[in-house]
């Protein structure tokens, strides 16, 4: 059903939502936006300097570092409860709330779920903002995605100026904005248009149609090398990715805690081991496993592309590395000859 | 308390009911670990399944991924051996009977026991990897198993006599008639009574035949890498052979990320795949 | 701005005598923010050369990962060619193994300055000779001051000139005033504990723990980092306060005597993180302690790198 939110009862709106729920929404720390939980007095940051977040909201159901068990004083384990007070994110644009859906294949699995990862999501309600003038490094429309895509929203706004029409996706988002009137059918039309021409202005990054294909069997072309010179391998891309979930799982012994931290395959120390054999010894073998993962290995698994092209790698890659540069240069690797 | 029952993270509280020395010169230690609860033991043998492994935990340490090393029917402990090599495993070295560790587990697949039925087997080991083939062969040496499978060729390698693990069984199977045996030392010894030679080499020198059997061959990479063609050239097809793959690992249940082959994760789909699987995985180990 | 065109020409004659195996610059990124570090081995490649204000990598990081014996070229500017005689020093390359083009350095330009202005979405940039730089970006064109946009790190650089090139190519800068630099340690000085403690929480707290800074910091070239140490574990995992603490104080500490003031642990930082108030503090006290500054030359050791058997202090021996 389609809804109109006035700008004008935006936060009054947002007071509303603070008294059933912790409501995140983007706000400004430093120089860039971050989900924070909304206090008394709070002002929004939506275009100020991103679009999107620097940190991606996955954060917030897998923090950098959390405990998973304390250490009990008789030589056992004990577990950490699990949050489950009520949260709802406004503003969360589709790339990101997309890739939760990606990252819940991994978390919640018939044989094994991870707890803390389940009950943070079942608790939260994800409101997203549709991008009307979606970003230069985002390529979200080549990778499946797009600018209003509604892939985990429980609603989504699009922006038509002093009202943000309301289309609600969920039986929970349309709690959430039960008291709303409904959109004229002419409202509802303004913003198909808009929203087919944002996911319309964005050029098509590289082609993706045989691109697992040619990564799968270049395994060992030295394209990977070629790409991955003047890498750092350093944690940034992966650490800002709204698909990347590695964590590494360490005991601090003082605090008496196994705690889990975010890790990632660019690091040295990720594969290494206690025999001092590591199977990605360099940045070569450890930039194929990060696009292997997600242009190929993601695909294999839930038949989709690991990434929703959000543009925080190609943004914030303290060497200026594009992984759409990299992929389009993909496309000019040798195809597998048929064997005779 | 049901959150509880399904929290991959939580150990699984146990104690050392043994703990000796594996190896002549103590790198490798075995650990036999009790159940504290009986309920844990009960769930732990429904789901165990030979080529698992589990998880040991040393507090402050951390946890390392080890290959069960007995079969459900020797009784409700859990036999673990251990070479020293990083921190957790020095630690684990270092436990006392009586000791309380927490384990995860079974954790993977463990060997495909069920298609192999009705086949002949050759088992083929190397160092301290041999320890889930051990687990196997116990597993086949029950009287209600034995039936099911056809000719038993174990093959076992190590650098020295003095690093050969489980000596008295081992000693024993040279006497059992329902299985032939093949032990090989790297370089020879003095009243060393088998092979001398690596692992690959003895396979060829003991040409199992491929005819309705399958091949699972466990050991360091060197010699599984060597191991694997040997097999092939002397018949057996990608789809009967069988390895035991090994990676970092830290969840043990395919979230962290880390021991990927491809899109498989060797803790959750592995860690035992067949050569054929692997042929279509890419070399990333 | 250094002639580009007599800098490739440089370049190219080193590789088509045979001088170097490989020349170490930058050229055009995939976005008009951020050129690329690059490595050329042919005359043909040296096409692609690119050098402007916003390359902002310190290059001899990747000094380090090529073979000793392998004879490099390496664009440098001030800071750079300072931290390659602390690499040298260093034993992590011989001297005569390399070649450097030096380039006199009028500051990088911090795109994040840029785009805080601009709006994000830049289509090109263009430095004038007037010292502006106009931008073009999709929310118009805009004409920046270029000395607003500087690095922090570049707008109190003392040494803008390569001390020890090989080559200069360009005119040479007069130096920068030493007061400046150490404003910023000054005024942090002046706080209280309190507040300094505060301010390290809150610029600290936001790390990640990406380890950008450390792979962007020439002298971080260690096999094995001290937070990636197992047995004994120096610090706490992770990013809680401990955690925090124990990465960005030994981080710097580490730098004692051998940063050189580049600020390309601030630029790779994805979180905005504020660091070099830590090193540039570390870098006064040496200053004054021992009349030490990391780099001035190929042969002067930092001061702690040194101890002798008749040292006073016998801590160590």
């Amino acid at each position: 059903m389609n809804l109109i939110l006035k700008k004008d009862d935006l936060n009054h709106q947002l007071n509303a939502w603070r008294q059933d729920y912790e409501v995140y929404a983007p706000q400004s720390l430093q120089n860039y936006t971050h989900f924070l939980p909304l206090q008394d007095g709070f002002e929004l940051a939506f275009d100020v300097k991103a679009h999107n977040t620097r940190i991606p909201p996955k954060a917030l159901f897998l923090p950098t570092s959390e405990a998973l068990l304390k250490f009990t004083r008789f030589g056992g384990y004990e577990q950490i409860p699990s949050e489950t007070s009520p949260r709802l994110i406004f503003g969360i644009r589709p790339c990101d709330a997309h890739a939760m859906t990606m990252l819940d294949t991994v978390f919640e699995q018939e044989r094994y779920t991870d707890p803390h990862w389940q009950a943070r999501r079942d608790a939260t309600l994800l409101v997203g903002l549709g991008c009307h003038e979606p970003c230069q490094t985002g390529f979200c429309t080549t990778v499946g995605s797009g600018p209003f895509n509604h892939a985990g929203l429980d609603a989504i706004l699009t922006d038509l100026g002093d009202i943000f029409l309301v289309e609600t996706l969920t039986e929970k988002g349309e709690g959430l904005f039960s008291q709303l009137e409904t959109a004229t059918e002419e409202q509802s039309a303004q913003a198909s248009v808009l929203q087919q021409a944002a996911a319309a202005s964005m050029p098509i990054a590289f082609e993706t149609e045989g691109l697992k294909e040619k990564l799968d069997q270049n395994f060992d072309n030295p394209y990977w090398e070629e790409i991955s010179r003047s890498c750092l391998s350093c944690g940034v891309c992966t650490f800002l990715c709204p698909t990347c979930f590695c964590f590494d799982i360490v005991d601090e012994a003082q605090r008496g805690e196994r705690v889990r931290n975010w890790d990632t395959c660019m690091f040295r120390t990720y594969s290494l081991e206690a025999s001092g054999h590591n199977p990605r010894p360099s940045r070569v073998e450890r930039t194929r496993q990060r696009l292997s993962h997600k242009y190929t290995y993601w695909v294999d698994q839930i038949n989709q592309i690991g990434c929703t092209g959000c543009g925080r790698c190609v943004r914030y890659c303290p060497v200026g590395l594009d992984i759409r540069a990299m992929l389009r240069k993909a496309h000019q690797l040798p195809s597998e000859v048929a064997h005779v | 308390m049901s959150n509880e029952a399904h929290n991959p993270y939580l150990p699984i509280p146990m104690h050392v009911l043994h703990a000796y020395y594996e190896s002549n010169d103590r790198s490798l230690k075995t650990l036999e670990l009790s159940f504290d609860d009986p309920q844990d033991a009960r769930e732990f043998f429904a789901a165990y399944n030979p080529g698992q492994f589990c998880l040991l935990s040393v507090i402050g340490k951390g946890e390392s991924a080890l290959g069960v090393a007995s079969a459900a029917w020797e009784g409700d402990f859990v036999r673990f051996t251990i070479q020293k090599m990083g921190s957790v495993t020095t630690a684990l070295h270092e436990l006392k009977p009586g000791d309380p560790i927490g384990i995860r587990g079974p954790l993977g697949n463990g060997f495909p026991l069920e298609a192999w039925k009705g086949k002949n087997l050759v088992i083929i080991g190397g160092g301290c990897a041999f320890s889930t083939l051990y687990a196997l062969t116990k597993h086949l040496h029950h009287p209600s198993n034995r039936g099911d499978y056809g000719k038993m060729t174990v093959i076992y390698g190590t650098r020295t006599s003095g690093l050969c693990m489980y000596k008295q069984d081992i000693a024993a199977w040279h006497q059992r008639d329902d299985m032939e045996v093949h032990q090989a030392i790297d370089v020879p010894e003095q009243d060393w009574l088998h092979h001398v030679g690596y692992v690959p080499d003895v396979v060829k020198e003991v040409k199992p035949s491929p005819v309705n059997s399958v091949a699972v061959v466990c050991g360091p990479p060197i010699m599984t890498k060597y191991t694997l063609p040997a097999l092939v050239e002397l018949g057996f097809t990608p789809e009967t052979i069988f390895t035991s793959l090994e990676k970092r690992m830290k969840c043990g249940v395919g979230k962290c990320g880390r021991c990927n082959l491809g899109p498989k994760y060797i803790c959750k789909d592995g860690p035992v795949f067949s050569l054929a699987d692997l042929n279509d995985l890419p070399a990333d180990l | 701005m250094p002639d580009l065109d007599a800098l490739k020409a440089e370049a190219k004659r080193l590789l088509d005598e045979g001088v170097v195996e490989m020349i170490i610059g930058f050229k055009a990124g995939d976005t008009p923010l951020h050129p690329q570090p690059a490595f050329f081995k042919t005359v043909e490649e040296i096409d692609r050369l690119v050098y402007n204000a916003l390359c902002q990598n310190n290059l001899a990081t990747y000094l380090t990962r090529f073979p000793k014996t392998q004879k490099i070229g390496m664009l440098v500017r001030g800071c750079e060619n300072r931290s390659v005689n602390a690499l040298v020093i260093e034993g992590q390359h011989p001297r005569d193994g390399l070649y450097l083009i030096g380039v006199p350095c009028e500051g990088i330009i911090d795109w994040r300055k840029i785009i805080e202005k601009t709006g994000e979405e830049v289509i090109s940039v263009f430095e004038q000779s007037d010292n502006t730089v106009l931008v073009e970006a999709k929310s118009g064109y805009f004409t920046l001051e270029k000395d607003t946009l500087l690095h922090e790190s570049c707008a109190r650089c003392i040494h803008p000139n390569p001390i020890s090139a090989d080559i200069v190519i360009g005119e040479l800068l007069p130096e920068g005033d030493p007061t400046l630099a150490r404003e910023q340690v000054a005024a942090f000085a002046d706080l209280s504990l309190q507040e300094r403690h505060a301010w390290f929480r809150q610029e600290a707290e936001r790390c990640i723990r990406c380890y950008a800074c450390r792979e962007a910091c020439p002298m971080c070239y260690c096999e094995e980092c001290f937070v990636d140490h197992v047995s004994p574990r120096w610090t706490e995992s992770g990013t809680t306060p401990a955690g925090m603490q124990g990465w960005h104080i030994v981080r710097a500490f580490h730098q004692t005597g051998r940063c050189t003031s580049c600020g390309a642990c601030e630029r790779a930082c994805p979180m905005d993180i504020k660091m070099t108030y830590l090193t540039e503090k570390l870098n006064q006290d040496m200053r004054q302690k021992y009349n030490f500054e990391a780099g001035m030359d190929t042969k002067t050791p930092p001061p702690f790198s040194t101890i002798t058997l008749d040292d006073k202090s016998r801590f160590i021996v």
